[in-house]
C-alpha cells in the first residue's frame, strides 16, 4: 500500500515537472522548420547527358524519356505523383545532374505542375 | 441457463489495433471464448513485387515493410547480395550498421512504450518517449535525409560515411535518464501492475509451437537473440535479457531493459568510430548485379523478433522468389491462444503488449 502511494507519488511528481517546459511544436504553416541539407525532396535535373542510369534504379518508374531516330535521348521526365523520394537516382547519377532539394510542399491545384518535363539530354 | 454468445467485430479502424488489424471475438458477457484474427488490409505485394524488379530497385522500398524499424529490411537485403557474391564488409562500415540499427531499435521500443500506455489509457508517457524518439529521428533525418524510409545501406557497405557523432553521444547520454523517467512513471505504478500482472501469460511451450521470437520470447524464460551468432555484432559485449514472469508486465520490463543495453551497444560503436579511419568501401556495382543460380536466405533479429529473407535466383538480374518471414505475423496468430479466457477490457492490452505492427503482418 505505501509502495503504492510513493510510485503513484513519484509519477505524478515526474509528469508535474513537465509543466514548465518550453512548447517544442512549431505553428505550421506560420512558422516552418528548416530541414537538413541532406533531405530528400523535390527533384531537380541540370546537366543531364542522357544515359538512362536514373531510369534502371528507380523503384517506382517516375523517370521517362524519349529518344530520336538515332538513339539519344532529347527530353525526358519526371513525374513526383508516382516518386518516393528515395534517392536513388540522385545517388547513382554518373554526372550528378540530378538533385534532391529541400523543397517538401507539393500541394498544387494542378496536377500535371507535379511533372517536370525537360528538354535536351544527348547534348548537355 | 442458456449461454448466448456475442459476435464482436473488433477493428479494422480501431485506433488501438496498431494499424489496420480485424478480431472476430467470440464473448460470453465480457468473457473470450475464441478469437479470430483476419489479416491483409494493409497488403502491397512486397513479395510479388520483387520479382518485377531488379535488387538496387527493390531495395528503397524494403524499408516500407515496418516503417518503424526499416534499417533492419535493407540490412537484410543487403546482407544476402553481399553474402551471395562474397563481399566482405569492412570493420568501420560493421560498426555503423550496427549503431544504426539499435538507434532504429530503440526509437521502435520508445514508440511501443508510448503506444502501449496509450492502450492502457496513460497519456502522457506517449508524449514523452515521442519526445526522445524525435532526437533518433532527427538524426536519422540528418544523416539519410529522412526519418523513416532512410534507403541508407547500400549492396556491400553505406551511401556515405557517417556524420554528426556529438549528436549520437548526446542521444545516448541522455536516454539512460530518460528512461528512469518512465520507470518512475509506469513501473510501480499499481494501475499499470494491475493491468499488466499476470494478464496474457504466455508459456514457454506454447511460444515456441507458435514460433514466437524476439522480446516475447525472451519474456517468457527462452534465452534466444540472434544478435548473439551475427556477424554483424561480433566483437560487441552485450548481455541477453531473458525474464520468467511471462505476462505483460515482463514484455513491458523486457523491452525497457532492452533500450539500456542497446544503449550499451552503441556506446561501444561510437567510442571505435570515434576514432576509426575515414570510410574506404567497395560497393556493388547494382546496374549489372545478377545473383548467381541457387538458394539464398538471412537473418536479424528485429525489434519484433526474428526477421529473415530468403530469395531464389534464376542467375537473373531479378529474384525468381523471395520470401519475408517477420516477428509481428507469428505474434498476431498467437492472439487466437493468449485472448481466450480472458475479459474483453484486457484483450487490448494483451495485444498492445505483443508488439506487432501490421505492414509486417501483412507486407
Amino acid at each position: 500500500m505505501i509502495n503504492a502511494i510513493k510510485s503513484l507519488w513519484e509519477g505524478h511528481w515526474t509528469v508535474f515537472k513537465h509543466l514548465f517546459r518550453k512548447a517544442v511544436t512549431l505553428e505550421y504553416p506560420e512558422k516552418k522548420r528548416e530541414p537538413n541539407e541532406a533531405f530528400r525532396g523535390k527533384l531537380t535535373v541540370n546537366g543531364c547527358i542522357g544515359c538512362g542510369v536514373c531510369k534502371r534504379v528507380c523503384p517506382s518508374g517516375a523517370i521517362e524519356y524519349q529518344k530520336d531516330d538515332e538513339g539519344k535521348v532529347r527530353s525526358y521526365s519526371f513525374d513526383l505523383k508516382k516518386c518516393i523520394f528515395c534517392g536513388n537516382c540522385a545517388y547513382y547519377c554518373p554526372k550528378g545532374a540530378i538533385k534532391m532539394t529541400k523543397n517538401y510542399e507539393l500541394a498544387t491545384e494542378d496536377k500535371n505542375s507535379l511533372c517536370l518535363n525537360y528538354k535536351g539530354g544527348a547534348d548537355d | 441457463m442458456t449461454i448466448t454468445k456475442l459476435k464482436l467485430n473488433l477493428g479494422p479502424q480501431h485506433p488501438s489495433t496498431h494499424g489496420v488489424l480485424r478480431l472476430i471475438l467470440e464473448l460470453d458477457g465480457e468473457k473470450i471464448l475464441s478469437c479470430e484474427p483476419d489479416v491483409g488490409y494493409l497488403h502491397r505485394g512486397m513479395e510479388k513485387m520483387a520479382e518485377q524488379m531488379s535488387y538496387i530497385q527493390y531495395l528503397p522500398t524494403v524499408d516500407r515493410i515496418d516503417y518503424l524499424a526499416g534499417c533492419f529490411y535493407s540490412e537484410l537485403l543487403c546482407r544476402i547480395v553481399e553474402q551471395a557474391l562474397n563481399v566482405e564488409l569492412p570493420d568501420k562500415v560493421r560498426a555503423i550498421r550496427v549503431m544504426l540499427l539499435e538507434l532504429n531499435r530503440i526509437a521502435s521500443h520508445l514508440l511501443w512504450t508510448g503506444s502501449f500506455l496509450m492502450d492502457l489509457g496513460a497519456t502522457s508517457p506517449f508524449f514523452y518517449t515521442f519526445r526522445e524518439r524525435e532526437m533518433i529521428l532527427k538524426y536519422f533525418e540528418k544523416l539519410t535525409g529522412q526519418r523513416m524510409m532512410y534507403n541508407y545501406f547500400v549492396f556491400g557497405g553505406l551511401r556515405k560515411d557517417i556524420d554528426y557523432l556529438e549528436d549520437v553521444q548526446e542521444i545516448i547520454n541522455i536516454l539512460p535518464k530518460k528512461i528512469d523517467d518512465y520507470e518512475k512513471i509506469i513501473t510501480d505504478n499499481p494501475i499499470f501492475l494491475k493491468r499488466t500482472e499476470g494478464k496474457g501469460i504466455l508459456d514457454k511451450e506454447t511460444a515456441l509451437n507458435y514460433a514466437i521470437t524476439g522480446v516475447n520470447l525472451r519474456a517468457s524464460g527462452v534465452d534466444l537473440d540472434f544478435r548473439n551468432g551475427d556477424y554483424l555484432y561480433k566483437g560487441f559485449d552485450f548481455r541477453t535479457i531473458v525474464l520468467e514472469e511471462k505476462d505483460s508486465w515482463a514484455r513491458y520490463k523486457a523491452r525497457i531493459m532492452e533500450m539500456r543495453e542497446s544503449c550499451n551497444i552503441i556506446h561501444q560503436a561510437l567510442e571505435y568510430l570515434k576514432t576509426a579511419p575515414t570510410l574506404e568501401q567497395r560497393l556493388i556495382n547494382p546496374l549489372n548485379l545478377k545473383l548467381p543460380e541457387g538458394d539464398y536466405s538471412a537473418q536479424i533479429e528485429a525489434p519484433r523478433g526474428l526477421a529473415s529473407c530468403f530469395i531464389r535466383s534464376d542467375g537473373g538480374d531479378k529474384p525468381y522468389r523471395l520470401k519475408w518471414r517477420t516477428g509481428s505475423y507469428y505474434s498476431v496468430n498467437l492472439l487466437r491462444k493468449l485472448l481466450v479466457g480472458e475479459y474483453l477490457n484486457d484483450a487490448i492490452a494483451i495485444a498492445g503488449s505483443l508488439d506487432f505492427i501490421l505492414p509486417e503482418v501483412d507486407k
